[in-house]
């Protein structure tokens, strides 16, 4: 009987552990932070801009009328509670008053997902009515999507917004090294950082040789997410460009003379430090909210991310102490610019490019860009702009842990071309983690 | 005449969701598996990818894994529910209040168990978390490795703690509709305790434990979302290696991930033929 008792118990206390463990998950919801008043983009399409196919001959303000009413799907990475309450609260709002669009917000863990979705209706046969309406894409996904005749365009040089763009900055034109075309129009831009606790580590290393050095001195605290994770196949690329002496042997075009050449030296670098690593190595954080978990518990001593305000917003919202700071490497990031694309099946097309319109206006880039709601480096170029818009983007306020847009802009270093991530991501698999 | 025509009629719905969606779905990733995807242009049939497939080392250091995880969850929940259910078919104070507890998270999905055993057992979890309050550890490292660990001991425990109820309840259910006029005939034939579970009750639940046991194997073998959530990065469990492939941004590596899944729910299909011979062969036996 009181054995019975005693197991009945030990059950009670496991539940009761596991509601409890499921409470905590929930992250507060900060309300997104009031914007200085903007006054709102031009009303019609830059001059000169073809209209999108199938408007032919109609202006932007035709292209709103027919968006009223319309419900948009946007699928997006769904991996930051910051990000997802910007856009289900600020643009979801926005667009419903300013536009009477609905935006219906779709989280996914990764992009092939919403891909693949969009492939299966083409197979299908659904070339009208898919379910996706607009996509938040960058990189290697655009370049697939592409490839597969998965997007429409070309229709993002029809967006009044879009004259605040630098049509002469190849980092916005070129998607890693893949001319965008008007196929998808820009969303903001990433840059990559290194995260750490300056209670924990004093003094950063700066240099790849540094960082290598500190690994080995210190067993067990540092990882990284393993490739094909996103920030952990651009930590990898990093320790690239320093083992080939720089990223410009790898730029361009995919060589494979020249990856036979060049990338031995990185993995065998990684390989190096494997046994420093966080269990050892035998194993790596399946993805980067397993590596936020290991960083926040003071499992690792290190995070990364490829927001440079990210870890200021960890810190805002309690996940990461006071005292996190973020630092460059002196030989510098990559930095890259994302993108919102529209699936070439979507039925509600109008209504994707009044909300990618939305996106891109002086007024959501500069929401965005505010520390609380995202903290996003805006997409638009501050300089073609009139001097009051200016100021304004000059007057966002900074986070001790968030770097200087000058000291980013001093530090930047090119994405390279998609074939040459996937690449370097299968090496990595069967140089790195298999061995 | 009615009957005949009624029946398929009745179960026309379910057939028609179980052919379409099933063998429809089946069908496709067998197509795709053997190299037809005209959506980028591939249209030739051939048996590439699962050459490919089987020359890769690491799809069998991943059946090997999910081998391991699918036979000691089984094993080991099959064990405790056997337990569990002799336990809980007697009649006790508070039985019905412990049968509801015991059934509790039959309902619970498997992700929240991940979710759970990753906060109870990982390096900074509850578990580690209160050792360390204890003095017993000195920081997070120090604490077992218990999840995304080579021996997969967190998926396993999260098998065998969902696994178990499922198991159990069924036992559960078979045993009270057995009552116990067997095991009061054989008590007054002078058996023992151990007589009577070894030689009434054991062939009696035979077929029930042979078929639970089974559903879960074949469950254990095929699911991804607890490796994925639990397991070491490599190698992986088959599923979720078929996931990566699947998810791969190349389009070309999909008929790999197709060929893994139907190599998956061949050796599934396999196992539980030859299992339910097992179990005919043991009903059989029981009765005699």
């Amino acid at each position: 009987m009181k054995k019975k008792a005693a197991a009945l118990s030990v059950y009670v206390f496991f539940l009761v552990v596991l509601t409890a463990c499921s409470l905590g998950v929930e992250t507060t919801v900060n309300p997104p932070t009031a914007v200085p008043a903007a006054p709102s983009a031009a009303l019609s399409a830059p001059p000169n801009a073809a209209p999108p196919p199938g408007y032919e001959g109609q202006t932007w303000a035709d292209m709103v009328a027919a968006a009223r009413g319309q419900e948009v799907n946007f699928y997006m990475w769904g991996g930051s509670d910051l990000i997802n309450n910007w856009v289900t609260g600020y643009v979801a709002q926005s667009v419903a008053d300013q536009y009477g669009v609905t935006l219906n917000v779709v989280p996914v863990a990764d992009a092939p997902e919403y891909i693949n979705k969009v492939l299966g209706e083409k197979e299908a046969g659904r070339d009208s009515d898919g379910s996706v309406d607009l996509v938040w894409i960058n990189g290697e996904n655009f370049r697939t999507m592409r490839q597969g005749d998965l997007l429409y365009g070309r229709w993002a040089q029809f967006l009044p917004s879009s004259i605040y763009v630098n049509a002469n900055d190849p980092s916005v034109t070129n998607d890693f090294g893949f001319p965008v075309e008007g196929y998808e129009s820009p969303y903001g831009k990433a840059q990559f950082v290194m995260i750490y606790d300056s209670a924990r580590v004093a003094e950063p290393p700066r240099t790849i040789d540094d960082l290598l050095a500190w690994i080995r001195a210190n067993p067990g605290k540092f990882t990284y997410p393993a490739p094909p994770d996103f920030t952990g196949s651009a930590f990898v690329r990093h320790v690239c460009y320093w083992a080939a002496g720089g990223y410009e042997p790898l730029l361009g075009a995919f060589d494979q003379a020249v990856f036979d050449e060049k990338l031995p030296a990185c993995y065998a670098a990684l390989n190096d430090i494997e046994p420093f690593l966080w269990r050892e190595g035998q194993t790596y954080p399946e993805n980067r909210t397993r590596q936020q978990d290991l960083f926040a518990n003071g499992e690792v001593y290190f995070d990364m991310a490829y927001n440079p305000a990210e870890a200021a917003s960890l810190v805002a919202n309690g996940r990461y102490p006071d005292t996190t700071r973020t630092f460059v490497f002196d030989t510098g990031t990559i930095a890259n610019t994302h993108y919102v694309a529209i699936p070439y099946n979507s039925p509600h097309k109008a209504a994707a490019m009044v909300v990618a319109n939305f996106l891109l206006s002086p007024e959501a880039q500069l929401s965005k860009a505010l520390p609380d709601n995202w903290g996003d480096l805006p997409a638009l170029d501050p300089a073609l702009m009139p001097a009051e818009l200016q100021g304004q983007f000059a007057a966002i306020p900074r986070d001790p842990a968030t770097l200087s847009t000058e000291e980013l802009a001093a530090h930047r270093l090119p994405e390279l071309q998609a074939p040459w991530l996937t690449a370097i991501e299968q090496g990595w698999e069967t140089e790195v983690l298999q061995k | 005449m009615k009957d005949r025509l009624r029946i398929p009629l009745l179960l026309a719905p379910a057939l028609v969701v179980v052919v379409v969606f099933f063998v429809g779905g089946l069908a496709l990733a067998l197509l795709q598996s053997l190299g037809y995807m005209p959506i980028i242009g591939r249209y030739e049939v051939s048996l590439d990818a699962y050459r490919a497939v089987l020359r890769r080392p690491d799809f069998y250091q991943s059946l090997l894994l999910t081998a391991w995880i699918a036979g000691v969850s089984t094993a080991v929940s099959t064990i405790l529910a056997l337990l569990c259910a002799l336990a809980l078919r007697r009649a006790f104070r508070g039985r019905r209040i412990a049968t509801f507890i015991f059934q509790l998270n039959v309902p619970i999905p498997h992700v929240v168990g991940a979710v759970g055993v990753l906060f109870l057992f990982s390096q900074s979890g509850f578990l580690a978390r209160l050792a360390y309050a204890g003095g017993l550890i000195r920081e997070p490292a120090d604490f077992p490795a218990l999840v995304f660990d080579p021996l997969a001991l967190g998926i396993i425990f999260e098998y065998v703690w969902k696994a178990t109820c499922f198991i159990g309840v069924i036992l559960l259910a078979v045993l009270l509709s057995l009552g116990e006029s067997y095991e009061d005939a054989a008590r007054t034939l002078g058996a023992g305790r151990w007589q009577r579970f070894r030689f009434v009750i054991l062939p009696l639940l035979l077929p029930g434990i042979l078929s639970s046991s089974i559903l879960v194997f074949a469950f254990t073998f095929g699911a991804f979302e607890v490796p994925l959530l639990l397991g070491q990065r490599f190698p992986s469990a088959l599923p979720v290696l078929a996931y990566r492939s699947y998810t791969d941004v190349d389009l070309n590596a999909r008929p790999e991930a197709m060929a893994m899944s139907v190599i998956i729910a061949l050796i599934i299909t396999i196992l539980v033929l030859g299992y339910m011979r097992t179990a005919r062969w043991a009903a059989g036996s029981g009765q005699s």
